[in-house]
């Protein structure tokens, strides 16, 4: 974001403040735009008429039907600590977009006024004249992608990046070789389902030695009502190559629950470096958990070479329902995975994530560090994996997991699984739960802070470790969100 | 897939045919009706498979396959063994492959204010006191293994330390098993009660000295500790290296009171203990320490479960292992605090050394906390012998293995260390001695 924009949010921020008490959510609205959808309901023909839409090939829809087949075997899994009523997925619509976009992305100088100024009112310019100088955008709306920026910049370098629909037609064998190959459509029911119904995403190539010049990012809107948002993001880091990607999200306010079932798929090979970066900020529901979006994310990384390194950084500030586990699969000798995480939840939100590092290859080494803060009537676990196969020597973990719980009405768990195969491996975990030390608060107010303020920079301070992973622009971001999530809810 | 299934059916059969030879017998009539509810239950529950989270990391399919027999006949073998493991025993209850036996017992000298009886007994005299004890938990929700011990058990002990009693002396319960005409099943029952303000300790050991025979240990522990009393529980667990071993033990605990556990488990092929507390009152205090030396190819699973109901009660829990040879080991610890329970203090803590080759280690510590102000930490780590330590001590003249098993043994110490009393430690030190002859 830059500096322009990011002055008028504080701005508005200000001008604000005192109504913001009730801890609105700021990204509420929706766009009145004309639609073209598809009726509710998924079946084969379901299948048949996305690919038509968007003239996929065949390797395609005979992929996307065998992961529609499965998908139709599998049971809804309970497993996770969440309470919701049943989802009626012939409910949905599998797609939605605004319309005269079918034909997917043009030049961004045909883009529908209207869409453009939702992603500017959202902060995220994507016309010529105002684009940041360091990020490239790809703004996903609904079921498709709205335009891409900084393409050409990229090009330059070798990077792709761009829509999974362009990548399809324009890179097929890229695609083939990579999509499921990290997570296969068999892996769980909500892959299986993204796998079947998937219409959107990104796709970024970062070519031998490449470090990428700017920070890729996509924006992910969901505008309509009674469709749920199916992307697949697909990163591919080749040898000695480097890229930071951000990731943001946002959704109107609506009475019923919407449903975002994703799925990201990481690639590093050798000494490749892969950052990646999520501020989550659906729509979370309102203080009776009427509302909100249904987070069923599958998020994966490959440490496919020596040396290799997956980062997974996330701010998980809204959903209803949270159910996420960014994994890496640490395959190369050396590699190294992480996972830092702050989820932070409020009224009654639900929030089950964590990680899954998986050591392979030799001296591999992975790092957890997960706050959850949860506060209302709120729920929030941590649920992690760290498993150490035969194979992987001298594997050494490192995972800490701190609650801190606002309220009585809330809970914190945590359930950390360690399976350990091989006896050179070395490990650690410790988790603590605890709440806000009243004697920080005294000592904050009792040099002039309100007790709000004084809330939030211990807050900060206990999520520090996460922040410090974040790009800058969206450490600013983050530290904002939770700062006007957490308005109204302590003292 | 269907045979396991076949197989787990006869083995369910094989127990529901004991039980019903059971029921036959008994003549208390609560008992009986509680006997028929655990059997049901034991029906419908089924045996675990690794498809229950709880079993996760543990298959039992060795143990379904065997089938086992109530009253082997047995002659004890081993006297010499015996008699210098329970030298000093002031006050013992042994039972002999499953059976009471008298003669190995020391019930002659009890204190006033303590009552050691045998389970039979105490249905006649203390019928009273033992359906309250029992009445706390619910038949239709206990574990499959608990409900099996409460349908077909018929030896055990009652233990009853009278309000204001301090019993300055040990009770030594030793449930041995010896080479039988048959392989074995045992159920053990123990029912331990502690009245108000009072302090006793209790030594709980299932030892075998042959390492090569079979059998079935199925353990149900009740202990009831109530306001401002004491208890001092030891557990050891020697059994044959061919042996299953699964224990339940439910704790309750009232107002102020204080328990404090260890678990020494050095033996069988296979060991699952399960040891659930209930924090039922203000100002707690609650102690479960655990130690495993295990080699070969042994595989001992420990569950934990710390429930804090009340405000202001402190649990402390350390899990230590070593692991040599191709041991597995797994520990799930739990620990809920529910909204009013404020102001808890809880820890939970498993360490592991991974000597051995082909070691195994899953662990699962887990917090459920739905109060805020409390504070509760959990920790697991894995690792190995410190290569400068070992280092430091070959540079004094210690040879490597001796320096090994120098640092192995400090692991262990502090935690030894806890256990006040003089006997119950030197008992502890002579059991994980053999498992330290094969630290590699």
């Amino acid at each position: 974001m830059n500096k322009a924009v990011e002055d008028k949010l504080l701005n508005e921020r200000t001008i604000e403040e005192n109504a913001l008490s009730s801890r609105d959510y700021k990204y509420g609205w929706y766009t009145d735009i004309e639609t073209d959808r598809l009726e509710p309901g998924l079946t084969e023909k379901t299948i048949h008429q996305i690919c038509d839409i968007k003239k996929e090939p065949d390797w395609l829809r005979e992929w996307r039907l065998k992961a529609y087949r499965h998908w139709s075997q599998m049971k809804e899994p309970h497993w996770p600590n969440f309470n919701y009523g049943p989802i009626d997925y012939q409910a949905l619509s599998y797609w939605t977009a605004p319309k005269g976009t079918k034909e997917g992305p043009k030049s961004l100088d045909e883009v529908d006024p209207e869409l453009l100024k939702t992603f500017e009112k959202l902060g995220i310019p994507l016309s010529e004249q105002k684009r940041l100088s360091g990020v490239a955008v790809d703004a996903v709306f609904d079921s498709v992608s709205v335009g891409t920026t900084h393409q050409s910049e990229l090009e330059k370098v070798g990077v792709i990046f761009c829509s999974i629909s362009e990548a399809i037609e324009h890179h097929p064998e890229l695609v083939k070789k990579y999509m499921g190959s990290v997570v296969p459509y068999t892996d769980n029911f909500f892959a299986a389902m993204n796998s079947a119904v998937f219409s959107d995403g990104s796709f970024c190539f970062i070519p031998k030695g490449v470090r990428c010049p700017m920070e890729l990012s996509t924006y992910f809107r969901i505008n309509s009502a009674g469709t749920g948002q199916f992307e697949r993001t697909l990163i591919i880091a080749e040898d000695s190559s480097y890229v930071s990607y951000l990731e943001g999200c946002t959704a109107p306010s609506r009475d019923e629950n919407q449903l975002h079932a994703a799925v990201v798929e990481l690639i590093a090979l050798d000494n490749a470096e892969i950052k990646y970066s999520t501020v989550q900020n659906w729509y979370s529901g309102d203080k009776d958990g009427k509302g909100g979006v249904y987070n069923f994310v599958t998020k994966r990384g490959k440490c496919a070479g020596f040396k290799s390194k997956i980062s997974w950084t996330q701010v998980e500030a809204g959903s209803a329902i949270t159910w996420k586990y960014p994994s890496v699969i640490l395959q190369g000798d050396k590699s190294v995975g992480e996972f830092y995480s702050v989820a932070l939840t409020n009224h009654r939100m639900q929030a089950d994530t964590g990680t899954k590092m998986i050591h392979i290859g030799k001296n591999t080494t992975s790092t957890i560090v997960s706050k959850g803060i949860s506060t209302d009537e709120s729920n929030n676990t941590y649920r992690g994996l760290v498993k150490v196969l035969p194979s992987a020597d001298n594997a050494r973990n490192f995972s800490q997991c701190d609650s801190m719980l606002v309220g009585n009405k809330c809970a914190a768990n945590t359930f950390p699984y360690i399976e350990i195969n091989n006896n050179s491996a070395t490990m650690e975990h410790e988790a603590s739960t605890s709440k806000i030390n009243a004697e920080q608060l005294f000592y904050l107010q009792s040099r002039g802070l309100d007790l709000e303020a004084s809330i939030s920079l211990i807050i900060n301070g206990f999520c520090k470790e996460v922040f410090k992973e974040l790009p800058l622009e969206f450490a600013v971001e983050a530290v904002k969100l939770l700062e006007m999530k957490l308005e109204g809810s302590v003292g | 897939m269907s045979n396991t299934t076949i197989q787990t059916t006869d083995f369910i059969d094989n127990f529901a045919g004991l039980a019903d030879q059971r029921l036959a017998d008994e003549s208390v009539g609560w008992l009986k009706t509680l006997r028929q509810a655990s059997l049901s239950r034991f029906q419908e529950a089924g045996i675990p498979t690794v498809k229950d989270e709880e079993w996760k990391y543990t298959n039992i399919t060795a143990l379904t396959k065997q089938k086992f027999q109530l009253n082997t006949a047995g002659e004890l073998k081993e006297r010499a063994e015996f008699a210098d493991y329970c030298a000093t025993d002031k006050i013992r209850v042994t039972f002999l492959n499953g059976r009471f036996s008298p003669e190995l017992s020391e019930l002659t000298d009890i204190p006033a204010g303590l009552t050691v009886l045998t389970l039979d007994k105490a249905v006649q005299s203390h019928g009273d006191q033992i359906k309250e004890l029992i009445s706390r938990y619910d038949t239709a929700k206990a574990s499959s293994f608990a409900a099996l011990n409460t349908a077909l058990t018929d030896n055990g002990v009652y233990i009853e330390a009278a309000a204001n009693t301090h019993v300055e002396d040990y009770v030594h319960i030793v449930h041995v098993t010896s080479a039988s005409n048959g392989e074995a099943l045992s159920l053990p029952r123990t029912l331990i009660i502690g009245r108000p303000s009072c302090e006793f300790t209790v030594l709980e050991s299932h030892i075998c000295f042959d390492q090569e025979i079979t059998y079935f240990t199925n353990a149900l522990t009740d202990i009831y500790l109530a306001a401002n009393g004491i208890l001092h529980y030891t557990k050891t667990q020697h059994e044959s290296l061919k042996a299953y071993h699964i224990n339940n033990t439910r704790v309750w605990q009232e107002r102020d009171s204080h328990f404090d556990s260890i678990s020494v488990m050095t033996g069988s092929a296979l060991n699952r203990n399960n040891l659930d507390i209930i924090l039922n009152g203000e100002g707690i205090d609650s102690t479960l320490n655990g130690l495993y030396v295990n080699y070969g190819s042994q595989h001992i699973d420990n569950h934990t479960s710390v429930d804090h109901r009340f405000p202001n009660c402190t649990s402390n829990q350390l899990y230590k292992g070593i692991l040599n040879e191709s041991a597995r080991a797994v520990f799930n610890g739990k620990i809920f605090v529910k909204d009013i329970a404020q102001q808890t203090n809880s820890y939970q803590l498993n360490k592991n050394l991974l000597l051995g080759t082909a070691c195994r280690v899953d662990t699962k510590p887990q917090l459920e906390i739905f109060a805020d102000d409390v504070r509760c930490t959990h920790g697991a780590t894995i690792g190995q012998l410190e290569e400068d330590e070992l280092f430091y001590l070959q540079t004094r003249g210690i040879g490597r293995h001796a320096a090994r098993s120098m640092l192995a043994r400090g692991f262990v110490d502090d935690l030894l260390n806890h256990v006040q009393n003089d006997e119950i430690n030197r008992k502890m030190h002579s059991l994980i001695e053999p498992a330290f002859a094969h630290l590699t």
